[in-house]
């Protein structure tokens, strides 16, 4: 795959922005994994949400989807 | 005063074992890279978008446009972030039955609410100051113009706005007895101060204006001074609205 011109321009903005997507879907894939109780929804439709949906999935997750329990 | 350290140092331990100030200053900083990226891909979106054909002739991006999309991530996204977030805050300590053991034990109903509220605050001002800074950082880098001279003055009214935000989520928090009521009270609001603001001789001393005006400031359009008026009625609304949680909270069934 060929990277685009304009990502190589601004590498200073993407790289950063990148590691950060990366890491909060990381942290919200292993709580998914690691505890399987959640308000609703179950352990494949959490797992979709946060790695495909940016940003935005891991917030709803840890907000509305994850248990209560430790 | 021993009470609100121990409940404070409680609800800091809370939001990092929640990590729910993880999300916030991870979320505040991809703002903050957003912003200066999306005002430099801008113009290079259009150009892909509408081809060869047409001839456009977009202005180059200046530090402006970096600072708009600033103001326009952080006001139409970030504060509702710390509402959803902190929408329970109260409200879910009561629904959990956590707080019935601490009361009866001496402590105070009042420092819970001023323990809360002084967490979400901070957060928020932290968040948007580390935002700020880190947009300030690549703006300087990537549009070195003098078109936006006061970038600090413009911050103020913004942080103002989260304090008054911050007592607004604590108080919707209190009145409701779960988290989706205390985000519908907030938003909802929000959605009304926005309304009001549409009436010319309210706005002066609409809240929500402070969070219209930032950029305008920034370029030296308008003075922070034709601000006092809608800042010190958001800081009296704070004032009244933290006193009220603390007496609907000690009129609470827990």
């Amino acid at each position: 795959m060929e990277i685009p011109e304009i990502v190589l321009d601004n590498l200073l903005l993407f790289i950063p922005l990148i590691l950060l997507e990366v890491g909060l879907m990381i942290t919200a894939l292993i709580h998914v994994l690691k505890h399987p109780d959640y308000k609703f929804g179950n352990k494949l439709m959490w797992i979709l949400i946060v790695v495909f949906i940016q940003i935005i999935g891991p917030i709803v997750y840890f907000v509305f989807g994850r248990g209560e329990n430790e | 005063m021993k009470d609100i350290y121990y409940f404070t140092k409680k609800e800091l331990l809370e939001v990092w074992r929640t990590k729910r100030l993880l999300i916030l200053l991870i979320v505040f900083i991809i703002f903050g890279i957003l912003s200066p990226l999306m005002a430099k891909l801008t113009p290079e979106i259009l150009k892909s978008s509408f081809g060869s054909e047409i001839q456009l002739t977009i202005p180059e991006p200046t530090s402006i446009d970096s600072w708009v999309q600033f103001y326009k991530n952080i006001t139409q996204m970030g504060i509702y972030i710390l509402v959803i977030l902190y929408s329970n805050s109260v409200s879910g300590e009561v629904s959990r039955g956590s707080l019935t053991n601490l009361v009866t034990k001496g402590l105070n109903r009042s420092a819970v609410i001023t323990s809360k509220y002084l967490v979400i605050a901070m957060q928020g001002v932290v968040a948007v100051c580390l935002s700020f800074s880190i947009t300030a950082a690549y703006t300087a880098y990537y549009f070195p113009d003098n078109n936006s001279p006061h970038i600090v003055i413009a911050l103020v009214p913004l942080l103002i706005f989260i304090l008054f935000l911050s007592a607004l989520i604590v108080f919707g928090s209190a009145i409701s007895s779960n988290s989706f009521a205390g985000l519908l009270f907030t938003i909802t609001t929000i959605a009304l101060f926005y309304l009001m603001n549409l009436f010319e001789n309210i706005s002066k001393f609409n809240p929500i204006s402070l969070i219209g005006e930032n950029v305008s400031i920034l370029q030296g359009e308008t003075q922070l001074n034709e601000q006092y008026w809608a800042m010190s009625i958001s800081l009296l609304a704070t004032i009244f609205l933290f006193s009220a949680a603390i007496s609907v909270m000690n009129k609470k069934k827990l």
